[in-house]
């Protein structure tokens, strides 16, 4: 049971701080004081936050105050801080992307959209986050800005590439974040952090003013410490926008209110053969989210190793061919592991690509035929809980295999066709790690429910850090 | 706790593949399997002269210190996109470079 957030600021949830907020319970500049102190005290040991808008927070936070004292309705999200991964737009500052060159390049003019409706539903942007060097890393290390740290262990990864959101959320720096998801990158850090993570069906949340990476597998969502939190950031970031060419054009389909309908009628199932998990606490995570849904069926993701490395080819080759330009000039100020892949893939055959998009069109039929027969899959999302901090190699069975290529084994051929998909964070000693909850297209609802409910069964949770 | 496998048409083509593909298609590509060239990844002349050759048809400065590197990467991608390039399928399979639901 968590503490209240006039007894606790340090963990509150952003629907605690919204609810204080509403009912007077608390100031927005209070709370806007309480996270920049803790900012101030912890962030140097989890070295998440790459920026922090302290001015900008305050005047907002002041505004909401002078607001609400008018009489003015409060927004869902109203008084509640959140920090964006530092290639989301926020204006006046470069999008650095986590990059040393993009340090350079002129200060953005206008945030990007999702900052835009979260601070429209009344949060509060505090800052950005560290990220891997331009999305292209499972870590949460960065050559530049040293690493984002795990709040569980200060000594081991906090996943990438959305390692900051993952550290800022799960250390108890802000209740809420931003991050992007190509291959795992919400999903992996919010399994080495141990909280929730959204990565919602591609082209539902806009993207529009944010630093991209694969633009065909490019995903954003949220981070939270609750699976109520992430739903209510998502109904406040849904809706079309032009400015995003994927954008789907549907309506909001708000899911908080969903959340208590619980899981009766849903087919659950575990995915087998490639999905398999591989380590004892991956093993264990998955069968007691398995137990407690009743999930006593297994089904088989066809093909997903190709799946997998067909996503493999076309994220070096998209991310090649974005950065080829500045490949030729400024190779040097690359992270070195970043640079030799982004060459590499610059050089891989083109007709090796089209066929893993062709193959991607195959797989993507076969899986969605799955969806007429269960409405939710559940599988590990990482291989192992999170790794120390420089370490290269895992064992994974009796194979050692490198850390950086292979932590996302799991939620590659996911995202590889833009399953929505909910992180559920299983609370283990000393080290928590997740399980995906993957449900059909355009179906977030399904994955939070699921969600929702294993938390109040007390299966899943936010494990409070020792810090 | 025991799962059952679910038995479903997807789950049989997982295991067989090329049953989704027009016995023509099917035939010409175990004939491609039958005759494909010594995989150039087991080759690393072939992999540093492809390096060198696409470093100059793209205009890439590469460092030598940067050589290893990019081999070892370029080698990766090319054995796990085996994997795709070896699944048969049909000739009229369009991409599906962004995704619709």
């Amino acid at each position: 049971m968590l503490d209240t957030p006039a007894t606790d600021a340090k963990w509150s949830t952003a629907t605690d701080i919204a609810a204080a907020f509403a009912s007077g319970q608390l100031s927005a500049v209070s709370v806007v004081e309480a996270t920049l102190a803790r900012i101030r005290e912890r962030d140097p040991l989890l070295n998440s936050f790459t920026a922090v808008v302290e001015q900008r927070a305050l005047a907002r936070a002041k505004a909401l105050d002078e607001a609400r004292a008018r009489g003015q309705q409060a927004g869902p999200l109203a008084g509640v801080p959140f920090a964006v991964k530092n290639l989301f737009d926020i204006a006046g500052l470069p999008t650095i992307a986590g990059s040393k060159i993009n340090r350079e390049a002129p200060s953005a003019r206008r945030d990007a959209m999702l900052v835009e409706r979260l601070e429209a539903a009344g949060a509060i942007l505090i800052g950005a986050l560290n990220m891997g060097e331009y999305a292209y890393d499972f870590t949460g290390e960065n050559i530049h800005d040293g690493a984002s740290r795990n709040p569980h262990d200060l000594d081991r990864m906090s996943g990438g590439s959305s390692g900051g959101s993952a550290s800022a959320v799960a250390g108890g720096l802000v209740p809420l974040a931003l991050g992007s998801d190509t291959n795992g990158s919400i999903r992996v850090p919010s399994s080495l952090c141990g909280i929730f993570g959204l990565k919602p069906t591609y082209g539902r949340l806009s993207r529009a003013r944010t630093f991209p990476f694969v633009a065909s597998l490019d995903h954003v969502g949220p981070l939270a410490r609750t699976a109520h939190d992430l739903a209510l950031a998502y109904d406040a970031m849904q809706g079309f926008d032009p400015d995003d060419p994927v954008c789907a054009d549907r309506a909001t389909e708000s899911v908080a209110q969903l959340l208590e309908r619980g899981t009766d009628g849903l087919r659950i199932a575990v995915a087998s053969g490639y999905f398999k998990c591989r380590t004892a606490e991956s093993c264990y995570a998955l069968d007691r989210v398995a137990s407690a849904l009743g999930a006593n069926r297994d089904i088989e993701i066809p093909q997903a190793d190709r799946a997998r490395a067909a996503a493999f080819v076309i994220t070096a080759t998209e991310g090649a061919s974005l950065h080829l330009d500045r490949l030729r000039v400024r190779a040097q100020d690359y992270d070195p592991d970043v640079r030799d892949r982004l060459i590499a893939g610059a050089m891989a055959p083109a007709a090796l690509v089209v066929k893993a998009q062709k193959f991607r069109r195959w797989y993507r039929e076969q899986v969605l035929k799955l969806f007429t027969e269960v409405d939710a899959i559940l599988a590990p999302a990482t291989p192992c809980t999170a790794p120390l901090i420089g370490q290269k190699t895992f064992m994974l069975g009796d194979a050692e295999l490198p850390v950086r290529a292979n932590l996302g084994i799991y939620t590659q051929p996911i995202s590889f066709i833009g399953l929505p998909v909910v992180a559920v964070p299983v609370p283990l000693a000393p080290l928590p790690i997740a399980v995906q909850v993957i449900a059909a297209p355009w179906r977030e609802d399904v994955a939070l429910r699921i969600a929702h409910t294993l938390e109040a069964k007390g299966v899943v949770a936010a494990m409070r850090p020792p810090l | 706790m025991k799962r059952k496998v679910t038995r479903n048409r997807p789950a049989r083509t997982a295991s067989k593949p090329a049953r989704r593909v027009p016995a023509k298609a099917s035939a010409a590509a175990k004939s491609r399997r039958k005759h494909r060239a010594p995989a150039m990844v087991e080759q690393p002349d072939v992999i540093d002269s492809l390096v060198s050759a696409s470093a100059q048809a793209l205009r890439l400065p590469i460092e030598r210190s940067w050589r290893g590197g990019i081999k070892f990467n370029l080698q990766l991608i090319l054995r796990i996109a085996t994997l795709v390039d070896e699944f048969p399928l049909p000739d009229d399979t369009e991409p599906g470079p962004v995704f619709h639901a």
